[in-house]
């Protein structure tokens, strides 16, 4: 058997998969390359996007100039970024804008790259005409949903194909820029950060709700989708979700805006709620793009 | 313009391997590294339990995941139906890895490059012979090309794929049971065309849309 070891510790080479080629595929096998290793870049460089525009998006209703830059900011400087070191040759980066007729991630850097230029006009010259807020409010919309966007187009993996991974992704997109924006307000002693709470409100139980519902639709979507459900759920990444997405991302933030509910709302907590839905979406995330399996091929 | 295709006879096949080996051996690819796999499966319980055994390797799909999933276009597919990788182009982001519902692509990267088949003891003359030959680049995705170098080098000469071996992939000439038979989909009157009429020929993973290019007989 000790032999039998060391052969095989020859044959199938210690740095990769602990797989034998002829076990490939034969059960569900989960996507590793990207959430693995490198992998995790994209992770973040997908949560940073959607973090910058969300921020984008909300300051763009209050024209709320700081708001505006630090969104955009964040969206290409860190999303961007990141998403770049994630390639295995950074310096043909350009060449991703070769197909947008058929690829997702092509049409994302294109939306992107609009955005880049766009939101810097309108930084630059305080343009806050209602034709040029829409632009930017459906740009902003797509670079929340642009990683998720991504992984939805992809039929192989069931758990992404489900139907309510836009809406989550937007939704919690959304609920984190809402966030932010609130914290800049409160920081700033804004008299707005307490009216805006109601929205923080809504927004917490409404992403909580598309947690739920991504989670009943993809579990009845295919036998496949429900092994990936069923390993968020009980398998190796159920210490992620119930500690990751429920306690931290929800019940926390929940207690937080109970304490909050009457109006009595202050910067440290609103921070520390920030800090907690941060932790919790990426989480999430992370869950999300773990937990994708692929069909058995026999 | 042909389009290349597959039919592997799974009732044929003796899991010998022979495909995998010869694959490795004509493309020099890396440890861990595999175009072609032979998978090993079980269906059913017992007392009707059987084996599967099933050759895999890219499909070469008509309708390919990965060729629409790729940015930059570096995947394409020919106008003799191979999906091809062109290195140059690839950005290393491995869209076409993650959409591809076989999973028959590879990420080439430092570490696969410096692989050893006898780890510790250095690259042997063979596999340094191969990097010169049949250099690939690191950051990019690699995946079975169904031997287009032999393919094309036939055509120029006169053969014809699927019928004489100097023309014919590598993994379909090494199988000692002749279990894999390759030629034209387009040619009504091609081998291919008749095996898969005859014996109803199925793809793996219809229901995904690709239409692969590779068929399994039993």
């Amino acid at each position: 058997m000790k032999k039998r070891n060391e052969l095989e510790k020859i044959m199938f080479h210690p740095t990769g998969t602990d797989l034998k080629p002829y076990e490939w595929m034969i059960s569900a096998t989960p996507q590793q390359e990207w959430i693995d290793k490198k992998g995790i870049f994209l992770l973040l460089a997908f949560f940073f996007t959607e973090i910058g525009a969300g921020l984008y998006f909300i300051s763009l209703f209050y024209q709320y100039r700081t708001g505006l830059i630090l969104g955009w900011l964040i969206s290409l400087i860190l999303g961007g970024g990141v998403h770049v070191l994630y390639l295995g040759n950074p310096f043909r980066a350009w060449r991703m804008l070769m197909k947008p007729q058929t690829s997702e991630l092509s049409r994302g850097m294109w939306i992107i790259g609009i955005f880049a230029v766009a939101g810097f006009v309108q930084i630059v010259t305080s343009n806050f005409g209602p034709v040029f807020n829409v632009i930017m409010g459906i740009l902003s919309l797509l670079i929340i949903s642009h990683g998720f966007m991504t992984m939805n187009v992809i039929r192989a993996l069931a758990a992404w194909s489900s139907t309510m991974v836009i809406p989550l992704s937007i939704i919690s997109g959304v609920w984190i820029g809402c966030q932010m924006f609130q914290f800049m307000l409160a920081v700033s002693g804004n008299q707005m950060a307490q009216s805006f709470e109601i929205w923080s409100q809504i927004l917490l139980i409404v992403y909580f709700v598309c947690v739920l519902l991504y989670i009943w639709g993809t579990y009845h979507a295919s036998e496949t989708a429900e092994k990936s459900i069923s390993l968020m759920l009980k398998g190796d990444l159920a210490k992620y979700f119930y500690g990751g997405v429920v306690l931290i991302g929800f019940m926390l933030p929940l207690l937080i805006t109970l304490k909050m509910w009457d109006g009595d709302i202050n910067a440290g907590l609103i921070f520390l709620r920030l800090a907690l839905i941060f932790a919790g979406d990426i989480a999430m995330r992370y869950i999300i793009m773990k937990s994708a399996m692929y069909q058995p091929l026999i | 313009m042909a389009r290349w295709g597959m039919v592997i006879d799974v009732k044929r096949c003796i899991a010998c391997w022979s495909c995998t080996i010869s694959c490795k051996e004509e493309h020099f690819l890396p440890p861990n590294v595999f175009w072609n796999r032979v998978l090993i499966g079980e269906a059913g319980k017992f007392p009707t339990s059987r084996k599967l055994i099933y050759p895999v390797l890219c499909n070469h799909c008509a309708d390919a995941a990965c060729v629409d999933a790729c940015p930059t276009g570096a995947t394409y597919k020919r106008e003799d139906g191979i999906v091809a990788v062109d290195y140059d182009k690839c950005v290393g982001c491995r869209a076409c890895l993650i959409s591809c519902p076989y999973q028959q692509r590879t990420y080439y990267d430092e570490e696969k490059k410096n692989a050893e088949y006898f780890p510790g003891q250095g690259k042997t003359e063979y596999e340094k012979i191969g990097e010169k030959l049949y250099p690939f680049t690191c950051g990019t995705v690699m995946k079975c090309n169904f031997c287009t170098e032999r393919i094309e080098e036939g055509l120029e000469k006169g053969l014809t794929p699927g019928t004489d071996d100097e023309a014919s992939p590598a993994c379909v000439i090494a199988c000692p049971v002749g279990a894999r038979i390759f030629g034209d989909l387009d040619d009504s009157e091609s081998e291919i065309s008749r095996l898969i009429m005859e014996k109803n020929g199925k793809q793996l993973h219809p229901e995904f849309g690709t239409e692969p290019a590779v068929y399994y007989i039993d």
